[in-house]
């Protein structure tokens, strides 16, 4: 009997600190946001719910944090849910990279809340939201939608953001009012929407990909339908959707058409959002290379193995393709060739997206650190941990 | 030993549950494939739960001299232990014998458990771990990511109805039931008592905070158990008679 009850309860034991995800089956959310540069300031979500707001040129100089040119951070919190013996509110996850609107910085959470910052109100450490200052939330009640995983995406006088309950929100960019929402189209949208003139494109989890009204968010009557569901989110160039399927394939489908211009094979998903420069596109693969194909024909040019999966966005220079991986190695490869021109490694994950400043590369890691690297001249200028009280 | 656990047991389990899946109606794919995978799982290892059964039935049918040595030895626990080993070996019986296949078994449900909640996926870091841990089959790639939703449950999140925390409660209430002796020592009575209940309601506990995905796999594997017992342990075993005793002072207040 003894023996019985200590069997079940080591049973216990190990199914209760799974669910804290302590061992094995599920991962807590951490969140991969990445940098975005605006006006000479780097915008980016922590690992612990922040917002921040850091100066490259107060970082060099190692000022402490925040300096008054222009740093702060914002910490999102949400009430802690279920039974839990820690604090009553705990930090949200960050996945997508925030988006700059005129003045203010917008992000979307994973727990389904829109926030429109103003950096004076939040340098200031005014409450949020002030709306004097531009500042909104939304849902604006203590209500939620579904997870938030990609970035926002502004235009004209409107804020676009998908969530995991498969609808596109249109939101206004001054007050934060929803001027439409899309009917469910199937499964989580994990991804950042693209906009060109007045179309909203979006590929889905269940394989579509849907034009909508940037109007009023109908659904617009071409579709593309493809017999696995899309992993990363679509990028438009030339008129052609390039976008990473689960089966393994980067998928080149022309507006309008019903078949794919072309499919590319990798070993893995192309999870990355890729990037197109002067008709090639460059994929980064979950497989651990990254490949710059021919965007009309679907020909490899070149390919460079990184040795570990690439999750987060590569970033394009002139003439430099920098990418990095999940081993946390940092490589400035040949545009033109793929040829590996120098690398840098931190020892850390990297799941964001890359920022790239005046030659210098932003990179915000898994270990919750700000890296700024010179990928040039193959060293790390700077590290700032992003763990600020 | 992380990467061979993965390699030997868990990735073919979730290979196995995804292409399942994809094999399925959409509507109803993941749930009807965690539901299939568990009895096919179940009915590979009943050699062993047959061995645990008939292991347990054999101390089972030991009781009534197990209690009263039990009475006879109250005060003395060492010489009480002593005539009990000499009873079990008179009649051959392990004492644990009953345990080693249910430890064997053990890993099995540990590895269905890991291949359910990576199948399911529910962050973005989870879909990219499962990356990592899939066959370079198409019919596997192309059914993800699968569709978490069956009846009235999203399978990635805990059942908000609380219908599969109470179904998984009472059906480990009833197994438990069903299989816990009684004995003749108080202490032990009432500890077995207290773990009859505590059990069940940590497991439904557990089911709130759970995705349900899990849960169903509690529910089914608790069921398929209290099935095989029924009908290979002959009955609703000590259900049957807990029951009758606890209506037996009723009946006789009526006389």
């Amino acid at each position: 009997m003894r023996i019985k009850i200590l069997i079940f309860l080591g049973i216990f034991c190990f199914l209760a600190l799974s669910a804290g995800g302590c061992i094995g089956g599920q991962q807590k959310p951490l969140g991969f946001s990445g940098v975005i540069s605006y006006d000479g300031i780097l915008y980016l979500g922590s690992t612990d719910g922040k917002i921040v707001a850091v100066n490259p040129s107060a970082r060099n100089q190692e000022m402490s944090f925040p300096s008054s040119d222009g740093e702060w951070s914002f910490a999102i919190t949400m009430p802690s849910k279920g039974i839990s013996c820690g604090p009553s509110s705990v930090p949200v996850s960050i996945y997508g990279t925030p988006t700059v609107v005129g003045e203010s910085v917008c992000i979307g959470t994973y727990n389904g809340k829109v926030l429109m910052m103003s950096p004076s109100a939040r340098s200031q450490n005014l409450p949020f939201p002030q709306t004097r200052s531009g500042e909104w939330v939304y849902p604006r009640t203590e209500d939620v939608i579904e997870p938030i995983v990609g970035s926002p995406v502004a235009a004209d006088d409107t804020v676009y953001v998908c969530s995991s309950d498969g609808r596109v929100y249109a939101l206004d960019m001054t007050y934060g009012d929803e001027k439409w929402k899309s009917d469910p189209l199937g499964d989580k949208l994990w991804i950042t929407p693209v906009l060109k003139e007045e179309t909203v494109y979006v590929s889905t989890f269940d394989g579509h990909i849907y034009a909508l009204s940037a109007k009023d968010g109908s659904l617009l009557p071409w579709a593309f339908e493809a017999e696995a569901g899309f992993a990363s989110s679509p990028v438009l160039h030339e008129n052609v959707i390039f976008v990473g399927s689960f089966d393994r394939n980067l998928y080149a489908v022309r507006v309008g058409d019903n078949e794919p211009l072309w499919k590319f094979p990798g070993d893995n998903w192309f999870w990355a959002t890729t990037v197109a420069k002067d008709g090639v596109v460059y994929a980064g693969c979950l497989d651990g290379k990254v490949y710059a194909i021919d965007s009309k024909t679907g020909n490899e040019l070149w390919e460079f193995d990184a040795g570990s999966p690439i999750v987060s966005s590569p970033a394009l220079t002139d003439d430099l393709l920098v990418v990095a991986c999940d081993s946390g190695e940092v490589y400035a490869l040949d545009i033109f060739n793929g040829k590996l021109i120098n690398e840098v490694s931190i020892d850390a994950p990297i799941q964001g997206s890359l920022c790239i400043q005046e030659g210098i590369v932003y990179i915000r890691a898994q270990d919750n650190c700000l890296y700024a690297m010179d990928v040039g001249k193959g060293k790390t200028n700077w590290r700032f941990p992003l763990t600020i009280k | 030993m992380a990467n061979l656990w993965n390699l030997i047991i868990v990735d073919p389990m979730l290979n196995g549950l995804i292409a399942l899946s994809s094999l399925l109606p959409k509507a109803v794919e993941f749930g009807l494939a965690i539901i299939i995978l568990t009895i096919v799982v179940r009915l590979i290892l009943t050699p062993l739960t047959l061995r645990q059964l008939k292991s347990t039935k054999a101390m089972q049918s030991m009781q009534p001299k197990i209690q009263e040595l039990q009475k006879k030895y109250a005060k003395n626990k060492q010489k009480l232990q002593q005539e009990m080993m000499k009873v079990y070996k008179e009649a051959g019986v392990n004492p644990i014998g009953c345990i080693w296949p249910m430890l064997v078994q053990l890993p099995v449900w540990i590895a269905l458990y890991q291949s359910i909640m990576r199948a399911l996926a529910t962050t973005p870091e989870n879909l990219l771990d499962l990356s990592r841990h899939l066959y370079f089959w198409q019919i596997v790639n192309q059914a993800l990511p699968l569709n978490s939703h069956f009846l009235w449950l999203d399978l990635g999140q805990p059942d908000h109805y609380l219908i599969l925390p109470i179904l998984v409660g009472v059906s480990m209430w009833v197994q438990q039931k069903m299989t816990t002796a009684p004995s003749a020592d108080p202490r032990q009575q009432s500890m077995s008592s207290m773990m009859t209940l505590m059990m069940p309601f940590m497991f439904g506990m557990l089911c709130m905070m759970f995705p349900s995905g899990l849960a169903l796999f509690w529910l089914v594997s608790t069921v398929i158990g209290i099935a095989t017992q029924y009908f290979i342990g002959g009955g609703w075993g000590y259900l049957r008679s807990s029951t009758a005793r606890q209506s037996m002072p009723r009946q006789r207040d009526k006389w």
